[in-house]
């Protein structure tokens, strides 16, 4: 079963990826983290599958949690979940090195559409 | 805010409340007719810095954010909602919201992270655009985007 570990301050956003995921047809096994900070100390605990990180964070952001994590060697597949879709975003997005972004407001058939290629 | 700028507002609370709220559009409208006072109200904001300067809110009557709360967890209709969970799912729809409304300007820059109170602080020198009024399963919602000088 793939390991994701979802990043995001919001606990009810968290709720809400999780729902979606399931409701999109993967049952991962799934662990959370509420901002960059425990999402890498998550990582650095137990090396997930996935990452599934939101932008906007307080302690660390998205972009810096995946900086950190390149930086000491972790190549862990990366990918952002935010409320902020702009090409200038995802362009940042993928110069550092993540899969793909997903824009909120999102729904099953976005994250099958996201998903399904890397998977692939 | 043009009549461009208000449709595509529109559009975005359309989208945010389908996806993540009701599941269609229907629960969603346009306010017809006179704006009443909101009692009791709730208010939650997100403010964007360093390119484009200003603000999103979207203000209502804290039983309708209790319900907004409630159809995001998926709970049932008179299941008890903490305020916890309140703070952080109507700052949550405001960040979504905003965050949209952002994508939508050329100017880039940040958005900060979302707020919830009974009132909007002032922001000196904050310049107020036109509003918009939306009416969810029949109750009072506006969305206000605020531009600082």
């Amino acid at each position: 079963m793939l390991r994701v570990l979802i990043a995001d301050d919001s606990r009810v956003m968290r709720q809400i990826v999780i729902r979606t995921l399931r409701q999109a047809g993967y049952d991962w096994d799934v662990r959370e983290a509420s901002d960059g900070v425990e999402a890498l100390a998550a990582v650095q605990a137990d090396e997930p599958d996935l990452v599934l990180s939101d932008w906007n964070m307080p302690n660390m952001t998205g972009i810096e949690l995946l900086g950190a994590m390149r930086s000491e060697g972790y190549g862990t597949p990366f990918a952002f979940v935010t409320s902020e879709g702009s090409a200038e975003m995802r362009e940042a997005a993928e110069q550092a090195g993540a899969l793909f972004l997903i824009s909120k407001p999102f729904t099953a058939e976005s994250f099958r559409d996201a998903i399904e290629p890397v998977l692939a | 805010m043009n009549d461009t700028a208000v449709d595509q507002m529109y559009a975005i609370a359309e989208q945010v409340f389908s996806a993540m709220i009701d599941g269609d559009v229907g629960p969603l409208q346009p306010w017809m007719g006179d704006v009443p006072a909101i009692v009791d109200p709730i208010v939650g904001w997100v403010d964007a810095h360093g390119g484009w300067t200003g603000r999103a809110a979207l203000t209502t009557s804290r039983p309708v954010a209790y319900d907004l709360t409630r159809a995001l967890l998926r709970m049932d209709a008179h299941e008890e909602v903490v305020m916890e969970d309140l703070v952080d799912a109507y700052g949550e729809l405001v960040n979504v919201v905003g965050g949209n409304f952002k994508a939508l300007l050329p100017a880039s820059g940040t958005l900060g992270l979302p707020m919830v109170a009974d009132t909007l602080p002032e922001v000196v020198g904050a310049v107020p655009m036109e509003g918009l009024n939306l009416a969810w399963r029949g109750h009072l919602i506006i969305v206000s985007i605020w531009m600082f000088g």
